[in-house]
């Protein structure tokens, strides 16, 4: 019964190969570590500009979240770079292009995320906050926000894990990351089971890395209430 | 030092306040009462302007509330002059408010060093006095979610008057609280009263309002029915929906 197609796992090869993955691995953690800081910019941005007493400011942050949230991330990818180039001139980078793609995407739900842990808070907290005379930005930074960090790290652990793994889509822009690695010398050698559950597992322990860190933050922040 | 004139308020079609008139003078104690849905939380929070109005006047210490007189116009008045009129007026809410992040005694001088720049030693040492007189110095550094209910509403006194107010009010301080409780709390408050603090509680603890109350003020459906001495209003009420309501509820 075994064997059946005569597979045998080659090793001497995974490991030969192996640096090489773990340098793609690098540039995925370098795309998505810029890729997490910009999305958590914007989604601070976005956040607050729909919470703020400002029609105008309300309707921007949710046209932003419906144009990113609501077209495919592979589609933003394939517009910024090989779309926009054509129609502005504007000729960026696989890496920038990238990074932009996965972080204004991901700022959309970023936003989203700290949105509803604002307006989760007790209305009578920025209440008591305000009779006590701060002004509305003073309650928000040292009141209201400073209540959400608890609340958002379950979903922002779930999101940083989602961006990582997006990141594996910007090989379609010619960037050369962990997914492309492998492809490159899973094709070149025939290699195709080698190469992609070596490229599996190295995900997994990058996403673990997240679920770990996030879990034991939660349960810190969790002792000092 | 508290003047409300033809106040009126509108949620949606829902008129709430109806031309109220008020006022309050220094050191007075005026308890409001009243059926639920009268406008008795409405009217205090226009005081402090969490809520605007829609027409009429509040004057609070000779200052107009929320709005500023430009070339003899109203106007609403930005958003950094409200602010600032706040830091007069303490309010207490029926659930407490309290900033459950912080510790009792941060929860006290986060107001007085953000707002007032008052240094954080002196802060510190009229958060721990304003403590001392409600009786918790002992949980300073506790967090309020370890507190009784009656504790947390004695720290929310103690976390408005270290802004050191003009004026307190009081939002149906001692509804959330189980009956034990309503005492210590009512007893902060009569310190307070005699110390000459001017005063505006809504409460249904008729009790307080016959000892302490200068003045008590009947509501119904967004107006002013009656106001007296305790005296007049418990034993003589003029109005026969004060009849009623007493009659309900004492
Ligand atoms: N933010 C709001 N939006 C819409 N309606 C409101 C709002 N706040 C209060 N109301 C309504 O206004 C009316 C007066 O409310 P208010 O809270 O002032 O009454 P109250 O006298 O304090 O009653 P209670 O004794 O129940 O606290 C009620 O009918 C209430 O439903
Ligand atoms: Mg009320």
């Amino acid at each position: 019964m075994s064997g059946s197609s005569g597979f045998v796992w080659d090793w001497a090869f995974t490991i030969k190969m192996l640096p090489l993955l773990i340098k793609g691995a690098g540039m995925t953690v370098l795309i998505a570590a810029c890729a997490i800081s910009l999305g958590t910019c914007i989604g601070l941005v976005i956040a607050l500009i729909k919470v703020v007493r400002n029609p105008i400011l309300n309707y921007l942050g949710g046209l932003y979240t419906w144009v990113f949230r609501g077209i495919p991330l592979l589609v933003q990818l394939f517009i910024i770079y090989y779309a926009l180039p054509g129609a502005t001139g504007i000729n960026l980078d696989p890496f920038p292009a990238a990074v932009l793609g996965i972080g204004m995407c991901g700022g959309a739900y970023i936003g989203e995320i700290i949105r509803a842990g604002i307006q989760s808070i007790d209305k009578g907290q920025m209440e008591a906050a305000l009779s006590l005379g701060m002004s509305y930005s003073q309650a928000m930074r040292r009141i209201i926000i400073p209540q959400t960090y608890r609340r958002l790290i379950p979903p922002m652990g779930n999101e940083f894990i989602t961006l990582l793994k997006d990141t594996s889509l910007v090989s379609v822009i010619t960037m050369v990351e962990l997914l492309r690695t492998a492809q490159i010398y899973a094709s070149s050698h025939f290699k195709p089971f080698e190469m992609y559950i070596t490229a599996g597992l190295i995900y997994l322990l990058l996403t673990t890395f997240f679920t770990v860190t996030f879990g034991k933050l939660e349960n810190k922040l969790a002792q000092s209430e | 030092m508290i003047k409300v004139i033809d106040v009126c308020k509108s949620f949606g079609n829902l008129q709430v306040l109806k031309n109220v008139n008020l006022t309050v003078a220094p050191g007075e104690v005026v308890v409001i009462i009243g059926p639920s849905g009268s406008g008795k939380s409405t009217l205090l929070r226009c005081m402090n302007y969490l809520e605007k109005i829609d027409s009429g006047k509040i004057y609070i210490d000779g200052q107009l509330i929320g709005k500023k007189e430009v070339n003899g116009k109203l106007v609403e008045a930005p958003a950094k002059e409200v602010y600032k009129m706040r830091e007069n007026i303490g309010m207490v809410f029926q659930r407490f408010n309290l900033f459950p992040h912080m510790t009792v005694l941060n929860n006290l001088m986060e107001a007085p060093v953000l707002v007032r720049r008052m240094d954080k030693g002196a802060a510190r040492k009229l958060a721990l006095d304003l403590l001392k007189k409600v009786g918790l110095e002992e949980k300073a550094n506790a967090y309020p979610a370890h507190l009784s209910g009656g504790q947390q509403q004695r720290v929310a006194i103690a976390r408005a008057l270290a802004m050191e107010p003009k004026i307190m009010l009081f939002d149906e301080p001692t509804s959330a609280l189980d009956p034990e409780l309503v005492g210590e709390v009512l007893s902060v408050m009569k310190e307070l009263a005699r110390e000459g603090m001017t005063m505006v509680v809504v409460t249904h603890e008729m009790g307080f309002a016959r000892e302490v109350a200068d003045r008590v003020v009947f509501m119904d459906e967004g107006r002013i029915l009656e106001e007296g001495t305790p005296q007049q209003i418990f034993t003589n009420p003029q109005h026969p929906r004060t009849r009623e309501f007493l009659a309900k509820i004492l």
